[in-house]
């Protein structure tokens, strides 16, 4: 059995599970946000109406608003909160960071779990080691809060080998962009995805971490990483929890085996409508942006200040353009301050924002008119994301958010490394 | 259990942000239903009718799992969503909140808006009366049939619980 089949069946007390099988596993961490706290709060207290069942195991994280925008928002958080304190759940305000960083910054997720949680991008905890998948509002309300448990088809698993060396310029972001246009939206529907090979080896845990957030946008059910001495190092850097590391067997029963090779890739960009619209930065290269940000899930992590500073030091961002600095986590911002990096981007013209998910669906940072364009590391490019349906929406690494910040437009960041 | 009513056919690799705008996510249900998909068909919000049928293509429903786009939908009225095949979350949260959902791939190719479709959700047959062809659904796992009988997962976690 691989990682995930062996998590499922211990978590479901069987022996061992068959890819197809609809399995009841007991859950170790449900992970939410300000968004779905609140539809999933109503559902279980009008729908349900049990008692929480082990509310240590459910985590709230406010990181869709750090400033609520509107009287309403602000009520919606105030009832999120004493929905909180009612149930005796873990409460993480706002202003403290994205979810998914927070979770694992705060040691909630630790390798061999089940962790399930709203957000979409919920699988991403694949990279320490866990089963994790996204589950809609009522699977929350109705199994793992009154039940502790939830339901899940044992995924059948391709394995994602990734080999090579990125040349200089491209960063792993730009290797996670190019893999969801290689695999394509909906090309992994319902499957676990195995991600192996040298090349992640040879990244460290918040690189690797980009890989299994994709997972979602290639319609995959989760993605793992199997736990190596990196990953252990890293947990117990952030937790003195325990955990029971689970690993899978020496050539597990893959479905379909994907191999690719990083080595002549060119930086990324995706530009709306959807993630797969992916191609060398040079196909948009010159389309004018107005904002630049580094957040979003995946984003607003200390690898990506590190390389906006690369590139931004010593200059000025174009007159114009509004470039986004949101940190994942306290943690990282206190990592950026010591390191220079908060000052070297504000001098640069950039404005730092408190550790949150970001201008994500326009919620706290203001909204594009259908005549701006962003550029940014977020996870999602949909139209009416981030306000007008018609604003453009790219995707790309911290370089070339960086580069397109200098320029005013999209721009390649290998012009400004040499 | 079939239902029958006119085709609403939509594309391709919908996210639920489409289905629901983010931004709407948290209002009242009879505002957000009134702008369902608004921007890929301003009409089918407005002149949708019980027991209509959603058809759509590839990866219906990817992105953000939140449950409040089938619950949109369902507070439509359709009685039924065919796709090629959907987003996993999408497919878990039709069940759970029981909203029939077939996939059915060759469907888009066979059925135009405006058809008028019979859907036998058990059966997982999709026929239709405008053009006189059947087409035949992929079967449903027996736990998601058992799902959709008890009216969605709060009932049947609360039979589970019970057995």
């Amino acid at each position: 059995m691989n990682l995930v089949e062996k998590i499922l069946a211990r978590a479901s007390g069987r022996e061992r599970v068959e890819p197809g099988e609809v399995v009841v596993a007991n859950v170790d961490v449900l992970l939410m946000h300000d968004l779905s706290g609140y539809l999933t709060s109503r559902v279980f207290e009008q729908e349900v109406g049990r008692p929480m069942r082990y509310p240590d195991r459910v985590v709230l994280v406010f990181d869709h608003h750090f400033s609520p925008p509107t009287e309403e928002r602000a009520e919606i958080l105030e009832k999120t909160r004493q929905f909180a304190r009612r149930h005796g759940i873990h409460l993480v305000d706002c202003q403290n960071g994205n979810i998914h960083h927070v979770a694992v910054q705060r040691g909630f997720v630790r390798p061999g779990t089940v962790v399930v949680g709203s957000d979409s991008h919920t699988p991403v905890h694949g990279t320490l080691g866990c089963f994790a998948a996204g589950l809609g509002n009522n699977s929350h309300a109705g199994m793992v809060m009154p039940f502790g448990k939830a339901w899940f088809r044992v995924p059948e698993t391709v394995e994602v080998q990734l080999e090579g060396r990125l040349r200089p310029g491209v960063t792993p972001r730009d290797a996670a962009l190019w893999l969801t246009g290689q695999i394509g939206e909906g090309g992994a529907v319902y499957k676990a995805l195995h991600f192996t090979g040298g090349f992640l080896r040879d990244l460290e845990v918040w690189d690797r971490w980009l890989f299994p957030l994709i997972a979602i946008d290639v319609g995959a059910k989760c993605g793992f990483i199997d736990p190596d001495e990196k990953t252990l190092a890293f947990v117990r850097a952030v937790t003195d929890r325990p955990f029971e590391v689970v690993t899978s067997d020496p050539d597990p029963v893959y479905a379909e085996r994907w191999q690719y090779d990083v080595s002549d890739l060119e930086p990324q960009v995706a530009a709306s409508p959807t993630l797969g619209n992916v191609h060398p930065v040079g196909a948009f290269a010159g389309r004018p942006i107005q904002w630049a940000e580094l957040g979003g899930h995946g984003g607003g992590r200390l690898e990506d200040f590190r390389q906006a500073a690369a590139i931004l030091k010593g200059r000025k961002i174009a007159p114009g353009v509004k470039l986004n600095l949101v940190p994942s986590s306290r943690e990282v911002f206190a990592a950026a301050l010591r390191e220079g990096l908060v000052e070297i981007l504000f001098e640069a013209g950039g404005s730092w924002f408190p550790p949150s998910t970001g201008s994500n669906q326009a919620i706290n940072m203001g909204a594009l008119s259908e005549h701006e364009a962003m550029v940014s590391t977020h996870a999602r490019n949909f139209p009416g994301r981030n306000g007008s349906p018609k604003a453009m929406m790219y995707l790309g690494s911290a370089l070339t958010v960086a580069a397109s910040a200098l320029k005013g437009a999209i721009a390649d960041p290998r012009e400004y490394l040499q | 259990m079939e239902v029958r009513g006119r085709c609403w056919k939509f594309g391709d690799n919908i996210p639920t942000d489409q289905i629901v705008r983010s931004d709407r996510a948290l209002a009242p249900m009879e505002e957000i239903v009134r702008h369902v998909l608004e921007t890929l068909n301003p009409a089918f919000a407005r002149e949708v009718k019980p027991g209509d049928i959603l058809v759509a293509g590839k990866h219906f429903g990817q992105s953000s799992g939140r449950a409040i786009a089938p619950k949109a939908l369902r507070a439509t009225g359709i009685g039924a969503v065919v796709v090629e095949y959907a987003a996993r979350l999408f497919y878990r949260n039709c069940f759970e909140i029981g909203l029939p959902l077939l996939e059915c791939p060759g469907i888009t190719a066979g059925v135009e808006d405006g058809d008028v479709l019979a859907v036998d959700i058990a059966a997982g047959t999709i026929r239709n009366e405008t053009r006189g062809r059947v087409f035949y659904a992929r079967p449903v796992d027996p736990f998601l049939r058992r799902m959709l009988q008890a009216g969605g997962i709060i009932p049947l976690a609360a039979e589970l619980a019970e057995e």
